[in-house]
């Protein structure tokens, strides 16, 4: 017991008349009131205190309090006598005699918003509410929803959803940049690593463009001499900008002239008020934001890439055997993966709903903007809206292309070179390497939003055009298993007759379980023009968009699925397809699986749904449900074990994926997410076999090769990465045999 | 052996001021840099060395610190990443929680610290730069100290004058104030690099403790700071936390991104009275329990709370 201990041990080194917390005196004297009230003792201990003299009243009243709180009338003075404060802590009064728990209650029960405290703070009532957990493991969730892809069915008009749940926010990507590159700045400045601590701060400092004004610069003078900075910290001077280069700074100034974005709200209602709204919101966008989003947005991707890839190497480079086993860095080298990913999300221009997300974010904290917006929500709806950013968007073109074109016109030489000059020609050799790397991403992720769009690209030299009947014989090699091969097939056949629902239904399945997404969306798209009301090409759509993180458009196909369903068509009202929220399909689905629940279809598209609100315990209920009815589906075991790796049960998620694999050896989809479990759980070696593998059965496999690339970075393997890089597939599979 | 498996990464452990067998741990998912944070109150059983939950509460972003109130049994006082300090009553079930949210802060809140003379206010650092004070009872912030020009990553109260705080800061000082006062009283350029975190003695009201970046803790006296009265080295990495002894006067804890727990003795030559290396991940939460002499916690980012006795091995069974 402790008091014991305080008697024997602690007493004696105890300062008489401490009134500090860690005097042991006062828990000494708490010990021997026997009161768990610290209150109660330490008011004896200090005849000095004002704070509580007597047991009836916590504070004499707020007023008082205040005031007696020394400082606060330098501070944000109320306006008028907090009297919720008292009441407040007077729950805290009775509760020291009666148990603090009925006391809550009792303030909870009666007061529960008390709209003058709301006056004051917004709208957080007094007991609030759990908010949505909405930051996911990302790797995970990005990870897996690509893998999340099967062969199933879905269809309807794209439109955007006001704020989706799914995909990394602006916000987010702003945390990763943020916080790893202040932590950064903690792990890596080591002295008596010199070499690689002015790599890694240069590094820094030369990507670290503000495209927020609440971004975190590097340290100004951080490495000057104690002199200098006692200076400055005296005459809060601080020095210019770290600019590497002038249109850095000159950037940073623009928007910090736009960078209140409270102050922009506020500014633009009252000279237009809310209905100027949604016009001025288009010349604002072709003002600003084509130059923003280049800037603001893509940059700090592309620097996220760099710092969370540097952070990797140059811990890869510690020796100190407990560094290389951190799971730290094999989380920063994940991450990198991650970032890949971010950046796939970032360069589609097509999902209206990524980017309202991103606006969303920029601009929320303003909360009168918030409702403005919500409230033009309602009164222009959101189509129009989006039609509106749609045309200008097509009259911009893709920012990426400027921004890519614009960047490498402008900055890429100076800034090369003068990286170059800062931190010696090895890093920066690495460095130009990354960034050749990255821009080849960069246009590979443009060819790849091409597809997004709907635009299917065709293979050249299909030696099947001219095949008496392709349809036979891609459906023959699909249920071969040959993929690869039944894809030409099919695609001979969609040449051939363009409105064959079937063939193009075929053919992006085919896509899907040979892990080629964009592919596969796209001929689902062109299904389902052919065939509207094609329940397999509605959910197959409805899949596709939950891997690609659009839950709109997911809504839109697994209601469109739930509307055109014989059985269900009765649920979907039709006012309903108005305005979809998540809520409310997922509770027609419940319905659905209430008045059938022997149909593994709609238990499927529950673990869809699941998957999009995140719930993953509910999802591999709903899809080990699925399984008992249907227990031979390779594409629901995948599916069960991508939910299973994306809730980080990746030990559970391989059993799954080996189910499918049985089933459908050549799975690609299923192979390639294997490797995903594997690396996932750090058996980087593993995850390089199930790469391989999948690569030796589809090479057009892109998210396959990164991973590859990344699981062999992992594994110290860099002596493979060339034959990873020239994609020689020989050399692999004799190296890493399955 | 007495530890605590957390789903995501700790980042900060400290006891209860009331009940010797209680702590609280804040942790975020993905080392913070992105994701949830869980909040864990946790016993320690009187006969056996085990850590069992009482109660979790999940947040939207990471938790990097917490502090319990030193007025209520119940309350602690977390500080997130997003931005937000919230209050907690862990008598009351996860619904019911937090009892107050408090937005403020425009970046990540790094660290808390309740009052443990006056009991009802507290401190939050942030990556905003700034300081604020609050009471529990009160919507918005009291005051909002705002002189450093980066990060401030920790405020702590002096245990002795009610009014008087240190904070530790990105912009390499330590800044001495008092809240009856409009700006800081002292700056200190206590290191050349980042400082992480700071402490005051907890019996000699003019030694603060700081660490930094720069891997080593230095030991101010207030009246004199022109040099330190001492400086530990022996940190491989970073020191992310110093915390003086509430029972010996001469002793502090810290912990380091080395991965390890150090206990100092900063008035005699050979420092360094141990060295704990249980953790397999960066150590980043120490506290030193008040009520009981010797009893030592730490989290880190290996997802484990420990609980030991100083002298002994952590990972004694």
């Amino acid at each position: 017991m402790a008091m014991r201990e305080l008697v024997t041990g602690g007493a004696a080194c105890a300062v008489p008349g401490s009134s500090s917390s860690s005097n042991p005196l006062g828990a000494l004297a708490n010990a021997i009131i026997g009161s768990s009230s610290k209150t109660q003792g330490r008011l004896q201990e200090i005849p000095t205190s004002t704070a509580a003299p007597s047991d009836s009243r916590f504070y004499p009243d707020t007023n008082d309090h205040l005031s007696a709180l020394p400082g606060s009338d330098f501070g944000n003075s109320l306006q008028q006598p907090h009297t919720q404060g008292s009441e407040f802590l007077s729950g805290f009064r009775s509760a020291n005699q009666n148990g603090f728990a009925d006391a809550w209650d009792e303030i909870q029960h009666q007061n529960q918003i008390p709209p003058h405290f709301d006056q004051f703070h917004g709208p957080v009532p007094a007991a609030l509410p759990q908010p949505t957990l909405d930051g996911p493991p990302q790797r995970v969730l990005s990870s897996f929803l690509h893998s999340f892809v099967g062969s199933s069915h879905g269809s309807i008009p794209f439109r955007p959803t006001s704020l989706p749940l799914l995909g990394l926010s602006e916000g987010d990507k702003q945390c990763i940049r943020d916080r790893s590159s202040i932590m950064a700045r903690h792990f890596f400045a080591d002295k008596s690593e010199d070499f690689i601590n002015a790599q890694v701060n240069a590094l820094l400092s030369s990507l670290e463009i503000d495209s927020d004004a609440r971004v975190k610069g590097p340290l100004p003078g951080r490495f000057q001499e104690l002199e200098d900075y006692w200076n400055e910290s005296q005459g809060m001077v601080r020095p210019g900008a770290p600019a590497v280069d002038g249109w850095i700074t000159e950037y940073s100034q623009h928007r910090a002239a736009h960078g209140d974005p409270d102050a922009w709200a506020r500014s633009f209602e009252q000279q237009h008020g809310a209905n100027g709204w949604a016009s001025e919101f288009e010349k604002e966008q072709s003002q600003l934001t084509s130059v923003d989003q280049m800037r603001g947005v893509n940059m700090p991707n592309f620097e996220a890439m760099e710092q969370t890839r540097m952070l990797a190497h140059t811990l890869a480079q510690n020796n100190d055997p407990k560094f290389q086993n951190s799971k730290f860095l094999q989380f920063v080298s994940k991450m990198s993966r991650g970032e890949l990913i971010i950046d796939d999300n970032q360069v589609k221009p097509a999902t209206y709903g990524d980017w309202a997300a991103e606006y969303q974010q920029q601009y929320t904290r303003g909360p009168s903007w918030a409702d403005e917006f919500a409230h033009n929500q309602l009164s222009h709806g959101p189509e129009q809206w989006v039609n509106e950013f749609g045309t200008e968007r097509e009259q911009h073109g893709s920012i990426d292309d400027q921004w890519v074109n614009e960047f490498s016109k402008l900055h890429v030489d100076d800034w090369a070179e003068e990286f170059e000059q800062q931190v010696g020609e090895n890093s920066a050799a690495n460095w130009e390497n990354a960034y050749d790397e990255f821009m080849n991403e960069q246009v590979a992720a443009k060819q790849r939003s091409d597809a997004s769009r709907g635009v299917y690209v065709f293979s050249d030299m299909n030696p099947y055009v001219g095949h008496p009947n392709p349809l036979k014989e891609g459906q023959e090699l699909f249920r071969k298993g040959l993929l690869s091969e039944a894809v030409l097939a099919l695609e001979a056949e969609v040449l051939k007759n363009p409105e064959n629902a079937e063939g193009w239904r075929l053919l992006g399945i085919a896509h899907a379980e040979n892990d080629d997404d964009q592919q596969a969306i796209a001929a689902m798209m062109r299904a389902q023009e052919a065939d509207p009301a094609n329940l397999e090409v509605l959910l197959s759509l409805g899949v596709s968009h939950t891997n690609e993180l659009e839950q709109a458009a997911a809504l839109k196909y697994l209601y469109g699925w739930l509307r055109n369903h014989p059985k269900y068509g009765t649920l979907a009202t039709p006012e309903l397809s108005e305005s979809l929220y998540y809520a409310d399909v997922s509770r027609l689905f419940i319905e659905a699986s209430q008045m059938f629940p022997k149909d593994a279809d709609v238990h499927i598209v529950l673990g869809v749904l699941y998957n999009l609100s995140r719930e993953y315990d509910k999802a591999i209920e709903s899809f080990q449900t699925a399984l008992k009815l249907r227990p031979h589906d390779y594409s629901l075991w995948n599916k069960l074990g991508a939910t299973q790796a994306n809730s980080v049960q990746s030990a559970d998620a391989i059993l799954a994926y080996q189910q499918a694999l049985d089933l459908k050896p050549n799975y690609v989809r299923a192979w390639a997410n294997m490797g995903i479990s594997y690396a996932n759980q750090g058996m980087y070696e593993e995850s390089i076999r199930y790469y391989v593998r999948a690569l030796a059965m589809n090479p057009k496999a892109d998210n396959a090769w990164q991973y590859l690339r990344i699981s062999l970075s992992s594994a110290s393997r860099n002596d493979m990465l060339e034959a990873c890089d020239s994609r020689n597939l020989d050399v692999l599979q004799k190296e890493f045999p399955l | 052996m007495t530890v605590f498996k957390t789903p995501f990464n700790g980042y900060s452990v400290k006891f209860s001021p009331f009940y010797e067998s209680r702590l609280a741990v804040a942790t975020a998912q993905n080392f913070g840099i992105l994701g949830n944070g869980r909040i864990h109150i946790l016993d320690l059983s009187p006969t056996a060395p085990t850590l069992s939950q009482l109660v979790s509460f999940d947040t939207a972003d990471g938790v990097y610190d917490l502090s319990w109130s030193e007025s209520h049994d119940s309350l602690l006082v977390a500080a997130i990443a997003d931005g937000s300090v919230k209050i907690y009553d862990t008598a009351l079930p996860p619904t019911a929680n937090p009892i107050r949210s408090l937005h403020e802060h425009t970046r990540e809140v790094h660290s808390t610290d309740y009052n443990p003379t006056r009991r009802d206010s507290f401190l939050t650092a942030s990556w905003d730069d700034t300081i604020k004070l609050w009471t529990v009872d009160r919507p918005t912030s009291v005051r909002t100290f705002k002189e450093h020009a980066y990060c401030v990553y920790n405020a702590a109260w002096n245990p002795r004058h009610s009014d008087v705080f240190c904070s530790a800061s990105g912009d390499c000082t330590l800044r001495i104030w008092d809240v009856r006062e409009a700006g800081s009283t002292m700056i200190i350029p206590a290191h050349e690099f980042e400082i992480l975190a700071c402490d005051w003695n907890k019996y000699d009201d003019c030694v603060i403790a700081s660490a930094s970046v720069d891997k080593s803790i230095k030991l101010w006296d207030v009246r004199n700071y022109r040099v330190p009265i001492a400086v530990l080295n022996g940190h491989g990495y970073a020191v992310r936390r110093v915390k003086f002894s509430p029972h010996r006067r001469n002793v502090l804890a810290s912990c380091s991104y080395d991965m390890t727990v150090c206990l100092w003795d900063f008035m005699v030559e050979d420092a360094l009275v141990a060295r704990y290396d249980h953790h397999t991940e960066f150590s980043v939460g120490v506290d030193m329990s008040v009520l009981v002499e010797g009893l030592l916690a730490s989290t880190g980012w290996d997802e484990l709370v420990y609980v030991w006795q100083q002298g002994m091995d952590p990972r004694a069974v």
